[in-house]
């Protein structure tokens, strides 16, 4: 990006992405109609972003409302691929996720903001709240630092043909990358991954030419123990 | 970043010492420090622990920062052990290092879930009506009702909140309640000592609403039933620290390093001192690596190679050759701590052959004497022996002398001090009829079953030299004496435990006309060479082991030590490896002795303060008593197991049984254990208890003499006799702190089938009304499937049990909540602590079932009010109901006898429940602890002052209401209180009174092992302070001293106290005609039992690869978090990654599998896709599949159900065992998780196939309920 470009506010757009990624209960979806307006009145998004989350919105709309929800659990409630925690995706289950939240608690708080309980700080939508707080440059540039955590989301969404991956395509767009759907490298083949190495080349020890080759016999000549005291 | 510039390369900076020169101040720049104070910073650190089902208990220092758990490390506080122990530092493994990835997992369960369907039903139902009311609506409508079980197991949770969970489940108890009865809401939970508070949370709900509370141990197939036959005690084992004290150490298929790891370091630092250790193993495993020598008999023949060593001891030891002395030690030991002296009836049987032989009976009672031996008090109870002389004498210690009215004669003379009752003077025991002034010159044949010849498929017998035949006919000294009152004098002729005892070993004692074996290398049942063709040990191998075993127990007084597991215990006839194993440890006098004894450790748990502990856990202070119910016979019966058996009795009878007496099923047997008040029932009557009582009063009647009559007129059934009648069935479950779907529910398959009604891969027919041989149990034609209206489980992470239920609940994590948690490994109680608040929107255990308390209390008006019901409790151990029938059995339905409740039938109590406050009882100690104190295991005591205390401490209840003015018990830290307080471990006043109470039993006096503590109370917060040594008490048969290491049974050897036998010692014998039925009055071998699960699967399903059987063998494994998660990432990296099963080599290529392939094992009850590991470890014949490896991780499709491979216990059923349902007789009594049948596995056999294709099944299911491929 170029330093001096304008950025322009997308602030109220990133608070309905957070909103559409969260639980679509009752309550949130009485406010779908409202968040689309608010989408196409700040249009911080293209036409073809606008449009594709116009479907999700509809999706949500229209869809049984339990099949809704019951298919939300489903995506963003169990499983690391798709899990709406950024860590999950950085840290995994290592230590380094306890500091790694801390760090971005304490970013919060720098800013006056105080997560108030009941979520992680690396759950996505509290960051796009976040963000949304910020003036439009470092809103950008946080968003930036993200991006590739979104972009890996954001294809395991579209692996999985859901329109939530719209949300993430706008996050990626409003970061000022590029929305690509970067292949996902498929697990290494299991098999191939838990062979274990031929140890000693396949031999059964030192010495052996090859696999199935009779092993040489070395004579190794035993050391004479010294006798008598030693000092 | 780089400081390369930061640093001054040519110069050097100013120095200035302080400390004289011993620091020196510099200037250089020491931001890269920062990095390491980032990485460690925390702001504070809080104790817990992991409250899974894992013994370790080891204390964690918790580091939290901003409100996150950030890492945790092992607390390394614990008091010192005594100076010239190694100190119990540092528990903790490296699963419990990896635990808090639990908290912040993506498989957490963060919200309270339901499934859609069930939701959608509810809140359609519940626009308008009440909430009972909208249940009614669901579960009343058959198709509502399948509709959300089939999609038991296949998703589709949405998200709820606390307050709509709550309704439901409190409208589904209510309803349930009051159409068919409290005893059809049922909770399991197990090992309550890991979070004993958490478990209480839930069995007090349960109790206050009239719910049952599941069994564990038994279950498990951890409880070994030999420890209660032997020693009238669940298990008690010394703390590893003791294994320090000891000189030799066999580790009997125990796995030390892998399953103990915490405690593993005394068995390694024990060597330094040149204690030998052996490791009896059949591969090659992680202990037998550290152990002197290893010993691979073939698994299941374990039995054998005890008998064998047993031989060599008894031989050795106390007939040793060439005019060598007896021990000395063992004689003494033997004569006054175990049944060996007693006296047992011989009665005459007629063998095949037509010859005649005498074989044991019951032993002899003071009442068969004339005058029953001046006994007025339980005469029946007390067993006899002979002194030096000859004379026939009664020895105090027996159980008649235990039970009793206030003030009587024998009062006190429950004990085992050497002396007879009728005059208190001192007297030698004798132990065998030849001893003393007077020996006796007559012998007789006696004939003992043998079963090492039964001939099956996989296991090798033998039938060489006595074992011919299926009795071993032996020469055994014998005694006439004269029994019975003037005029009904009759001779009997009897003969000491020890002689029999002697004789069914085979060993030569020099008799004329001996039938024993003539020398190690004879080849007859039970010597060394006769072992080698049935478990392949080298007999002299054997033979120095043994040797050595005793010797050194001979030279320490004791101090030899077995360590046995779950490869031991989990077999049909685990109790035949366990007494092989327990005589030996008996023979040579080390129980009781530190640094000897049986230390089992297999789920063995030890809930130290277990007495404060029931009150609260029971809800003992408001109402008893409470249901308990033993799972095995439970999930046998309700998840329709029973109707697949194909075990019949008749092959597991004794040869000397008569066979038409003992016809039938194993279900049979239960029903008329429940029935005759043996075992408890749940439910109990097929009409609901409530109803019973207002039948009894519209009646007239006493509502327990109506039930009597009613029974007896066949009017009221009990439930077990149908469990497929809908009035029968379990209709809610409770699961926490428990993975029994995907770890613990053997037989599973039939879990899913019969019990939850959805997708299953059970592929045997069940045997069909025209062979079906149940007797007492009705057949219906077609098994329900689908029992249960409501499954709801209480997790912190997706279980495959989770998956399964139809209510999924968030819980607080093991560093989100407090609670207490103790082990038998360790001598200390310390805390769970709320390191962090519940994270998402779970809650405590107990702040969970309040809040089911809450709302019950709540939506039960209108539908229950105070009630009246009926429960009924089996003959309990540890109570005067254990002496019920002294000899033979006797069964009222069969006119055998009169129904009399407590004695020849349950125990019929009726209760009164105060529905709408069931809350404010949650929430404070009753006056039941007021008014009729507390206890446990047969003494009481006195609490009124604990609970005054308790009052002062957690504060008094000051609403209005029904219990205004009691102490509260709102918070987890007010119930950890209650705990503390009540207990004798942590209260030492009441460590003094229990002890005092015991005291009046055996008219001794304990109270010293408690007298320097009495002014101790431990605390919560001296707990989170430091773990705590508890305090002595009589609960447990060992003491924290000190001087010595916790050790089992060292205050019946050392304080006189008895066991809690028949006997009052331990027992060689089992006299109950049950046990002499099927053929375990003295122990034996006994191979493993053909289960027949794979006769008829070979080629059902080919794939076109080879098909080979192999026993299937379930240990437990390093990469889970103990048996109930293999879901952890990291742990699942250093293993194979994903379910997996070891193969040995030769099997493997019988096969044609490689490692890694995918493989299918499978058999009648389901099957398993998993990987193999073919491994020079494994001896052929056997696959490992290590326990609980959850289907949620990286499991395919199975060829042969089509649906997702199972679990290790899809390919498992449990088979019930007779000898298991004994009751009302001394320590053959039930008590909770104490005695009663156990979920045995290690019979089972698989077909085991390289797999064609490998189906992830990762595409939507096509059909709806995904039952096509199941039904094929």
């Amino acid at each position: 990006m170029a330093p001096f470009t304008r950025t322009v506010s997308a602030s109220r757009s990133l608070r309905v992405l957070a909103a559409l990624l969260g639980y679509p209960g009752a309550e949130m979806r009485q406010h779908l109609g409202a968040m689309r307006a608010l989408l196409h009145e700040e249009r911080a998004l293209g036409g073809e972003r606008l449009a594709e989350l116009d479907a999700l919105i509809d999706t949500l709309q229209r869809g049984d409302p339990l099949e809704t929800e019951a298919a939300y659990v489903q995506l963003f409630d169990r499983g690391r691929a798709t899990s709406l925690h950024l860590f999950e995706h950085v840290h995994g289950d290592s230590r380094d996720r306890g500091p790694a939240m801390i760090d971005l608690a304490q970013t919060y708080e720098k800013s006056g903001l105080y997560l108030a309980p009941g979520e992680l700080p690396d759950y996505l939508p509290a960051v796009l709240e976040f963000v949304s707080t910020q003036p439009p440059r470092e809103a950008r540039e946080f968003l930036g630092e993200t991006a590739h955590i979104i972009n890996a989301i954001f294809n395991a969404l579209q692996q999985r043909q859901s329109a939530y991956a719209s949300v993430l395509g706008a996050l990626l767009e409003l970061a000022g990358e590029k929305a690509q759907a970067v292949k996902i490298a498929p697990d290494d083949p299991l098999d191939e991954s838990w062979v274990e190495p031929a140890v000693f080349g396949g031999c059964s020890t030192q010495g052996q030419a090859s696999p199935g080759q009779p092993q040489p016999i070395r004579i190794v000549r035993q050391p004479i123990p010294a006798q008598g005291a030693s000092t | 970043m780089s400081h390369f510039l930061d640093r001054l390369t040519y110069f050097s900076n100013p120095r200035e010492s302080f400390s004289g020169d011993h620091g020196v101040t510099t200037g250089e720049d020491r931001t890269w420090e920062d990095a390491y104070r980032n990485r460690w910073a925390h702001d504070k650190i809080v104790r817990s622990t992991h409250g899974v089902n894992c013994t370790g208990s080891c204390s964690w220092k918790i580091y939290v920062k901003g409100g996150i758990v950030t890492w945790e490390t092992q607390q390394t506080d614990y008091p010192r052990t005594r100076w010239d122990m190694p100190n119990h530092e540092p528990r903790g493994c490296s699963r419990g290092a990896s635990y808090s990835w639990y908290l912040y997992s993506a498989n957490r369960v963060k919200y309270p879930l339901v499934r859609g369907r069930l939701l959608k039903s509810w809140r359609e139902a519940r626009l308008t009506q009440d909430p009972v009311d909208a249940w009614a609506a669901i579960v009343g409508n058959d198709a509502t009702r399948r509709d959300y079980q089939q999609r038991r197991g296949l998703g589709g949770f949405v998200r709820s909140s606390w307050d709509e969970v709550n309704e439901i489940i409190a409208a589904a108890n209510v309803y349930t309640i009051k159409k068919y009865g409290p005893d059809r809401v049922i909770g399991f939970s197990p090992i309550p000592a890991m979070s004993m508070v958490s478990y209480a949370a839930g069995s007090r709900y349960l109790s206050l609403i009239g719910g049952v509370c599941m069994s564990f141990y038994d279950w498990y197939c951890d409880l070994p039933p030999s420890s209660p036959q032997v020693w009238g005690e669940q298990t008690d084992v010394p703390e590893s620290a003791d294994w320090f004290n000891s000189g030799f150490i066999i580790a009997w298929g125990s796995n030390v390093p892998q399953t103990r790891t915490p405690d593993a370091h005394f068995f390694t630092e024990v060597r330094y001192k040149g204690t030998k250790t052996v490791a009896i193993t059949p591969d090659y495993s992680e202990v037998a690596k550290l152990a002197d020598i290893w010993m691979h008999p073939k698994q299941g023949t374990d039995a054998a190679v005890a008998m064998a060593m047993g031989h060599v001891i008894l031989k050795e030891f106390y007939f040793p050759d060439s005019g060598k002395p007896r021990s000395a030690y063992f004689d003494d030991y033997v004569r006054r701590y175990t049944d060996m002296p007693m006296l047992v009836m011989l009665k005459e049987h007629q063998l095949p052959n037509g010859e005649t032989v005498m074989v044991p009976d019951r032993y002899v009672r003071a009442s068969d004497f004339n005058g029953k031996l001046g006994q007025a008090n339980n005469p029946e109870w007390k067993t006899v022996a002979f002194d030096e002389s000859g004379k026939v004498v009664l020895p105090t210690g027996a159980i008649g002398f235990r039970w009793g009215p206030d003030g009587r004669a024998d009062q006190g003379q429950w004990n085992l001090e050497a002396k007879e009752a009728r005059h208190g003077n001192a007297v030698k025991l004798g132990l065998s009829v030849l001893e003393g002034d007077n020996p006796s010159n007559e012998t007789a044949k006696v004939g003992f079953p043998y079963f090492g010849g039964i001939v099956s498929p996989h296991f090798a017998n033998n039938a060489s030299g006595d074992g011919a035949a299926d009795v071993l006919v032996r020469t055994v000294p014998v005694r006439r004496i004269a029994l019975g009152k003037e005029g009904e004098k009759r001779e009997a002729l009897v003969a000491t435990v020890f002689d029999l005892q002697v004789a069914n070993y085979g060993v030569a004692r020099g008799l004329p006309g001996e039938m024993a074996a003539s020398s190690f290398d004879d080849d007859t049942p039970y010597t060394p060479a006769w072992q080698e063709r049935i478990t392949g040990t080298p007999r002299a191998q054997l033979i120095s082991v043994a040797r050595q075993f005793a010797d050194n127990a001979d030279k320490t007084q004791g101090r030899s030590m077995v360590i046995i597991g779950a490869a031991m215990n989990h077999w049909y006839h685990s109790d035949m490896n366990y007494r092989g194993v327990i005589n030996m440890l008996m023979m040579c006098g080390c129980i009781g002795q530190s640094g000897g004894g049986w230390a089992h450790y297999v789920g063995q748990e030890k809930l130290r303060p277990q007495t404060g502990w029931t009150a609260l856990a029971f809800a003992l202070d408001w109402i008893r008593p409470p249901r308990q119910m033993n799972s095995t016979s439970f999930f046998y019966a309700h998840t329709d197991q029973w109707r697949y058996e194909k075990l019949g009795v008749e092959e597991v009878i004794s040869p000397l049984a008569d066979k038409a007496q003992y016809g039938g099923s194993m279900i049979d047997y239960n029903v008329r254990a429940e029935r005759m008040g043996w075992l408890p029932s749940a439910p109990q009557l097929q009409t609901n208890p409530l109803q019973v009582v207002r039948d009894a009063q519209a009646a007239g009647a006493d509502p327990k003499d109506y039930t009597v009559k009613a029974l007896k007129d066949g009017t009221l059934k009990m439930s077990c006799t149908d469990p497929d009648h809908p009035d029968n069935w379990p209709r809610n479950l409770f699961v926490w702190r428990s993975n029994l779907l995907g770890s613990s529910g053997k037989g599973h398959e039939y879990f899913l089938k019969h019990l939850l009604g959805t997708s299953n891969g059970v592929q045997g027919k069940d045997l069909g009304s025209d062979d079906a041989k149940p007797a007492e149990v009705r057949w219906h034609e077609h098994a329900p499937e689908g029992k249960l209206d409501l499954l709801v489980t209480l997790d912190f992470r997706m279980s495959t049990t989770c998956l399964y239920s139809d209510i999924v609940l968030p819980t607080a994590t093991w560093y989100e909540k407090n609670d207490l948690n103790t082990s038998d490994m360790h001598p200390f109680i310390h805390p769970l602590s709320t390191a962090v608040d519940p994270a998402w929107q779970s809650r405590s255990d107990w702040e969970i079932y309040k809040g089911f308390a809450r709302k019950f209390s709540e939506v039960c008006v209108g539908h229950l009010g105070v009630e009246r019901e009926l429960v009924l409790t089996p003959l309990m151990h540890d109570s005067p109901a254990e002496l019920a029938q002294p000899f033979g059995v006797s069964d009222w339905k069969r006119g055998e006898c009169e129904l009399i409740p407590g004695k020849t039938a349950p125990n019929i109590q009726v209760v009164e429940r105060d529905y709408p406050n069931v809350y404010k009882r949650f929430t404070a100690l009753g006056p039941l602890m007021g008014k009729a104190g507390n206890g446990g295991k047969g003494i009481g005591w006195n609490t009124q002052t604990e609970v005054r205390q308790l009052g002062e401490l957690n504060g008094l209840v000051t609403a209005e209401g029904a219990t205004c003015g009691m102490a509260k018990i709102e918070s987890d830290i007010d119930a950890a209180e209650v705990v503390l307080m009540l207990a004798p471990e942590t209260n030492g006043h009441v460590a003094v009174k229990a002890w005092q109470a015991l005291g009046k039993q055996t008219g001794l006096d304990h109270t010293h092992l408690a007298l320097h503590r009495e002014d101790e109370k431990i605390r919560f917060r001296d707990i989170q302070a430091q773990p705590r040594k508890i305090i002595s008490s009589p609960t447990w048969s060992g003491i924290e001293s000190e001087t010595v290491s916790y050790n089992a049974g060292y205050t019946n050897v050392h304080e006189m106290i008895p066991w809690r036998t028949l006997t009052g010692r331990q027992q060689f014998y089992m006299d109950h005609p049950w046990m002499i039925a099927f053929g375990e009055g003295f122990s034996s071998y006994r191979p493993p039992v053909d289960l027949k699960t794979t006769a008829g699967m070979a080629g059902i399903k080919p794939n076109g690869n080879p098909e080979i059987a192999l026993n299937f063998i379930t240990p437990h494994q390093k990469w889970g978090i103990h048996s109930t998660y293999t879901d952890n990432l990291m742990m699942l990296t250093l293993s194979r990654g994903g379910p997996c099963v070891w193969l040995s080599e030769d099997d493997a290529k019988r096969a044609g599998i490689v490692d890694n392939d995918w493989i299918e094992l499978f058999n009648l009850n389901g099957a398993i896709a998993a990987r193999a590991v073919v491994s020079q470890r494994v001896n052929p014949g056997m696959v490992m599949m290590y326990h609980a490896q959850e289907k949620i991780v990286n499991t395919p499709g199975s060829e042969i159900t089509g649906a997702r491979g199972g679990i290790h216990n899809s390919v498992t059923r449990i088979v019930l065992k007779p000898t298991h349902m004994i009751g009302g007789y001394a320590q053959l009594s039930y008590g909770f998780n104490y005695y009663g049948t156990i979920g045995t596995n290690r019979d089972e056999f698989v077909v085991v196939r390289k797999m064609n294709k490998v189906d992830w099944l990762d595409t939507p299911a096509t059909t709806e309920p995904a039952l096509d491929a199941q039904q094929a």
